[in-house]
């Protein structure tokens, strides 16, 4: 797997965690109630994390990774059965093989999210 | 849903040999059986979300859980240590009884938090403790879940 890649994927699981807690209801319960998780507390140090993850990409990776995150919720989607989960279109065939150990940084062409094939 | 449903026998190991929060951390992950990368980046998020707040829950049970792209669905374990480990639990007391639980980020079933719903509740039961302590075969950890009716 491509280093940046890996860390790209770092990133969108701590976005998802982040997104979780900020939006969902009750997941959130789940974490203050049972875990006794410092909500806010908790929000802040996702922050911190990714900023730092962030810092750490690559410059070009790092400009689509800002465009991305910016305008879409997800920034790294995983491709399944050839198709795109962030658009639901299917990505270059050629591309599938080459990349299926994701060993290359791709963007879908369609909607630029980064991509992470899964088996 | 039924807990058992989840849980494999390969899933299930009752003589972890770590020693300590990450060593158990990174055993319980190896009985996914998912790639060495996978596994590095699921310990990595799992550490993350220990550092927000301890998943040991009392009573020596702990339940480490993430969100990850790495797996593709619901994917749980479950970890015995005797004498227990450290793990900053909610009650300052070690903890022998571990139950992973990762989940994808989209994950259409919707079952992570019914699953880990379904835990907490199995782990508050006032003899499981015991129970979990009991088991020799992992087949009798299936059981315990059919005989709780989970
Ligand atoms: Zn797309």
């Amino acid at each position: 797997m491509h280093p940046q890649l890996e860390l790209l994927l770092e990133m969108q699981d701590l976005r998802s965690q982040k997104q979780a807690l900020k939006e969902q209801a009750d997941e959130r319960e789940v974490e203050s109630d049972v875990f006794e998780v410092e909500i806010e507390e908790a929000l802040e140090e996702l922050d911190r994390k990714l900023e730092e993850l962030e810092d750490r990409l690559d410059p070009s990776v790092q400009s689509t990774y800002r465009r991305v995150s910016r305008s879409m919720d997800r920034a790294v989607v995983p491709v399944l059965n050839g198709v795109c989960y962030g658009c639901f279109i299917a990505v270059p065939r050629s591309w599938a093989s080459e990349a299926a150990e994701n060993e290359e940084v791709r963007t879908c062409e369609n909607c630029g999210r980064f991509l992470y094939y899964v088996d | 849903m039924q807990l058992r449903d989840f849980f494999s026998q390969d899933c299930i190991k009752l003589d972890l040999e770590a020693e300590d929060k990450d060593e158990a951390l990174k055993e319980l992950v190896s009985l996914l059986d998912l790639d060495e990368k996978s596994e590095g980046i699921l310990f990595k998020m799992l550490k993350r979300r220990e550092n927000l707040g301890s998943t040991g829950i009392g009573r020596g049970i702990a339940i480490p859980h993430c969100r990850s792209l790495v797996v593709n669905r619901l994917r749980v374990a479950f970890g015995r240590k005797d004498g227990g480990i450290e793990f900053k639990a909610i009650d300052e007391q070690p903890v022998e009884n571990l139950f992973l639980i990762v989940a994808p980020p989209l994950e259409v079933s919707n079952q992570y938090l019914p699953v880990l719903g379904k835990i907490a509740q199995f782990s508050k039961e006032p003899d499981v403790p015991e129970r979990l302590a009991e088991l020799e075969e992992p087949s009798e950890f299936m059981d315990l879940l059919e005989e709780k009716g989970v």
